[in-house]
């Protein structure tokens, strides 16, 4: 079995985010980046089918700035077979251009599956995926947490509210992984040495959409720092005295009893 | 004694001798065969001052077996042990006078024979002792098996018949011209009937010197091999500061890393297997196993030995096999080897010097850098230090926080600071640690010591991640400071928290990053010493939390925690214990027994920290168990560790003794009274931060 997973490298939850003077951006200088999470995931589901079949190969697909070499690096480490980069002159590209373009790889490579995180943790769009599949013309599976192959596909577990369902999709197919059994996979010293050396194929986005890419119908207009947090207070004297002072404060300062 | 043996006899004797010495031989030489399957340690050889200093206190003057709880039983075992050291002196002498008819010298004189029999009577005291507590009072983590009882029944057959032959001797009148009389046998010969003199003895003799053969053919087979085997294993015992694990040398150009196959073993772990004997001090003492986790060092030991002497006949032929990885010998459970907190009470019990926490470290490598296989919590923790710098995934860019509002220098605004404070991630990100940190300030301050942060320049030190067996990420983190380190021209460094202090002071200099390393419970007392800071009778600000009333004069008991890393690992017992009795008021207690090196561990290290504990009782109620069983009527409990800090807290609340019981840091106790000494260097004018 070929799967492809595409990945996005995002900062990591760790970085506390500022925001650009512009106000349009966020600070890129000096923060650590990492494979979203949800993407990381489903770099997990796919090598657990790697696991159970050593003759499954796992590519992984990241379109961004040289950075995200890195966290293509992080999945080759973990265990995945060959990387390749998308390289883009502008920043930023479209989630509507960024499915074509990765339809367009896919259509090349033919993998039996696509699989994708749901959404990454810095837009949150969740769009890619979902017009990934659409511009394949191929089935999708979204939430995904377990995929197990039956004939010509797979039964996909995916979460729903309160449970479980189980789809059958067959192949090729896209997946938009939620969440996988086990969590990600640390990897090993070996395959860290090991992925150090590999070679990363870049190609082009423009090479990839050939009209060019248009630019995002969307733009972001605003960002902003969230409030810092009030400090707590602390009410002393005696128990009743707190009580009703307490309450007076919930009722005239909290508004949340009338 | 005229030995029994004219003629014939020295013919049998002589061919016995090279039969049963053979015998031993042969064995010891596949042994050594096997020790040699082991990689190379290049840190076994030099210091050799200090490894015949060694074999003089811990073999001959066997040090480490009297150590309570211990004491009876270590007295008859050196008892013994010197027994066999005189007693083999008398045995040669036999052997050499039944095989060529003359003596050694010396054996004909008065000391000779009195220590021959004081020893002779001593050691059987010593195996009546040990077949006795064998029996009834069996130490709960003793292999006690048939082997024990046939050496202590070989070893009194052997004092038996020495005595029994120099009664019949003496009898017979078989005491060589110019020979000293035996005092013992003398005495015993009065009981010999008139005329069985000569059975007696010739019986006695052979009996005496062909058991002597026999146990030259069956001590190398046995546990008992610790006999030879002790001797190079505590000569060859490791230079490191116990404190510091074995570098992994030029890790980026090696394919395999901790101990996926017995082969992977040093020489030395390999001789560490063949030394033990099965005594189970190590795992008496270990705080897993007293908790119900899987863990026994001991077992890990015996386990390797065993892994060992099974397959290793079998690697020696083919290169090429690997054998069964230790990690999963017998289906070993993973528990059992990440309940290890490298806590050191089974190095420190150990009379033989084994080193059990290197071996648990190694199979952790193999796991965590080889396999993988690392729990998810700890390589969640493992994430957390790659991407943030701190185990706990926190912002890197907070790190300086705790210090708001305090005026604490960085290095970037003071190059020229003469401390580094490492502050560390529980220091920095722990709400109870960072009011620690906050009173090492306070306390520095009073002393108009010089010093800076790193603030979000500070990256955690990578210990949890070495000791999780993840050597890699604990170099390059450990690089990464000590670039930093560079940076800033930084030679002195003071820490409140333990475990940096033994990675930057003990490991750090494997990679090349030397300084003047100090735990800041050592910068107290040395300020103190020299009266740079003064403690005040009292402080409204009371550690124990008790009201007004208890004020003044009264005294408050403080219990001291001994932290691993302080302690066992580092050897620092007194000193904190000295800056603590420092303090007007206090008076400070002892959680007996479990202190100083018996100090019980509070759960945290080895990466424990960030592992929940899911088998048996969680090791820090226990200590909260011991804490409250000592009964010393201490209203806190004072520390010197971050993590133990922690622990602590979390034991008294889970035990409902959070009221009377306050776990603090004994800086926290210092900060509370201090005042600038009389030796004080004024900052102020200088505008010193």
């Amino acid at each position: 079995m070929k799967i492809l997973v595409c990945l996005k490298q995002v900062p990591d939850s760790t970085v506390r985010v500022k925001v650009a003077p512009d106000g349009r951006a966020i600070l890129t200088e000096g923060i650590t980046w990492a494979i979203s999470p949800y993407d990381e995931y489903a770099i997990e589901v796919a090598l657990e089918r790697k696991d159970a079949d050593p003759t499954t190969t796992v590519s992984v697909v990241a379109m961004g700035p040289a950075r995200s070499r890195d966290a293509l690096r992080q999945a080759l480490a973990m265990g995945c077979d060959d990387a390749t980069l998308v390289t883009m002159a502008a920043e930023e590209v479209g989630g509507l251009a960024a499915a074509r373009a990765l339809a367009t790889l896919v259509t090349e490579r033919k993998p039996d599956l696509v699989l994708c995180g749901k959404q990454a943790s810095d837009d949150d769009q969740g769009l890619v995926g979902a017009a990934l599949a659409e511009a394949l013309g191929l089935p999708h599976v979204a939430m995904v947490t377990k995929l197990e192959p039956a004939d010509g596909g797979a039964h996909v577990t995916k979460e729903v509210d309160g449970g479980h369902e189980v789809w059958k999709a067959p192949f090729p197919a896209v997946l938009l992984v939620h969440k996988s059994e086990k969590e990600p996979r640390y990897p090993s010293l070996p395959g860290i040495m090991k992925a150090k050396k590999k070679e990363i194929p870049e190609i082009a986005l423009a090479t990839l959409l050939g009209e060019g890419a248009a630019p995002p119908a969307v733009t972001v207009t605003r960002l902003e720092q969230p409030p810092a947090r009030g400090g707590g207070k602390l009410l002393t004297g005696a128990m009743a005295q707190i009580a009703t002072e307490l309450a007076t404060l919930l009722r005239d300062e909290a508004k949340v009893l009338s | 004694m005229t030995a029994p043996t004219a003629g014939l006899g020295q013919y049998v004797l002589a061919l016995c001798a090279v039969l049963g010495f053979g015998a031993g031989l042969w064995r010891l030489v596949a042994l050594y065969r096997l020790v040699r399957l082991g990689r190379p340690d290049p840190e076994r050889w030099g210091h050799l001052g200090r490894r015949i200093r060694d074999e003089l206190v811990i073999t001959l003057g066997q040090a480490k077996l009297f150590k309570r709880p211990y004491a009876v039983r270590g007295i008859a075992h050196a008892l013994t042990f010197w027994g066999f050291l005189v007693i083999t002196v008398g045995t040669s002498d036999l052997l050499v006078s039944g095989i060529f008819g003359v003596h050694l010298p010396g054996t004909a004189s008065g000391a000779f024979a009195w220590t021959l029999d004081v020893f002779a009577v001593a050691v059987s005291l010593a195996v009546a002792l040990a077949a006795a507590r064998r029996l009834f009072f069996r130490p709960p983590h003793m292999h006690v098996a048939l082997g024990g009882y046939v050496i202590l029944a070989l070893i009194g057959f052997l004092m038996v018949s020495l005595l029994a032959l120099e009664a019949g001797g003496v009898a017979a009148g078989r005491l060589e011209a110019g020979a000293a009389p035996p005092p013992v046998g003398t005495a015993l010969a009065g009981l010999v009937p008139g005329g069985a003199g000569s059975g007696l003895f010739a019986l006695s003799w052979w009996a005496h010197v062909l058991t002597v053969l026999a146990f030259a053919v069956y001590l190398p087979r046995t546990k008992h091999l610790h006999l030879v085997t002790a001797l190079p294993n505590v000569f060859f015992r490791s230079p490191r500061p116990r404190g510091a694990l074995r570098l992994i040398e030029r890790i980026e150009e090696q394919e395999s890393f901790g101990a996926s196959s017995i082969r992977d073993l040093t020489w030395k772990q390999q001789l560490d297997g063949l030394t033990c004997t099965e005594c189970g001090r190590c795992s008496d003492a270990c705080p897993a196993a007293a908790t119900g986790k899987p863990l026994d060092p001991q077992k890990i030991v015996l386990d390797l030995r065993d892994l060992l002497l099974a397959e290793g006949a079998a690697l020696l032929a083919d290169p090429a096999a690997a054998g069964t990885a230790p990690a999963h010998q017998h289906e070993r459970k993973p528990e059992e080897l990440w309940s290890c907190t490298t806590c050191a009470a089974c190095v420190e019990a150990c009379p033989v010097t084994i080193e059990h926490i290197d071996k648990i470290v190694d199979l952790r490598r193999a796991l965590t850098m080889m396999e993988s296989a690392a729990p998810p919590e700890a390589q969640r923790a493992m994430t957390a230090i790659e991407r943030a710098g701190n185990p706990w995934g926190l912002p890197p860019d907070t790190r300086g926080d705790w210090a708001e509002g305090l005026d604490v220098p960085t290095f970037a605004e003071r190059p020229d600071a003469e401390y580094l404070y490492f502050v560390g991630c529980a220091g920095s990100f722990d709400r109870r640690n960072q009011k620690v940190a906050r009173s090492l300030v306070t306390i520095l301050r009073a002393a108009g010591v010089s010093f800076a942060i790193l603030a979000k320049e500070e990256t955690c030190t990578g210990d949890p991640a070495r000791r999780l067996g993840n050597e890699y990420l604990w170099q390059t983190q450990a690089t990464s400071n000590i670039e930093t380190f560079g940076r800033y021209g930084v030679r002195k460094v003071i820490t409140a928290c333990p475990h940096c202090f033994n990675t930057i002071a003990n490991e750090y200099p494997q990679l090349g990053g030397s300084y003047e390393t100090r735990h800041a419970l050592q910068v107290v007392e040395e300020l103190l010493a020299d009266g740079r800071i003064a403690l005040a009778a009292s402080d409204t600000a009371s550690s124990s939390g008790a009201d007004g009333a208890e004020r003044g004069n009264v005294i408050e008991k403080i219990a001291y925690h001994d932290p691993c890393y302080l302690g066992r690992h580092n050897g620092q017992y007194d000193g904190p214990r000295a800056v603590l009795d420092a303090i007007p008021g206090v008076e400070r207690v002892e959680i007996a027994p479990h202190h100083r090196e018996r100090g019980f561990c509070c759960g945290a290290g080895g990466g424990r920290m960030w592992m929940e504990e899911q088998v048996g009782q969680r090791v820090n109620h226990r200590r909260v168990e011991q804490l409250v069983a000592a009964d010393t009527g201490a209203t806190a409990v004072a520390s010197g560790c971050p993590f133990c800090l922690v622990m602590l807290e979390e034991g008294v609340g889970a035990k409902g003794i959070a009221d009377t019981v306050k776990p603090v840091d004994v800086l926290e106790l210092i900060a509370a009274r201090v005042r600038p000494g009389g030796n004080a260097i004024d900052t102020t004018a200088g505008g010193n931060a």
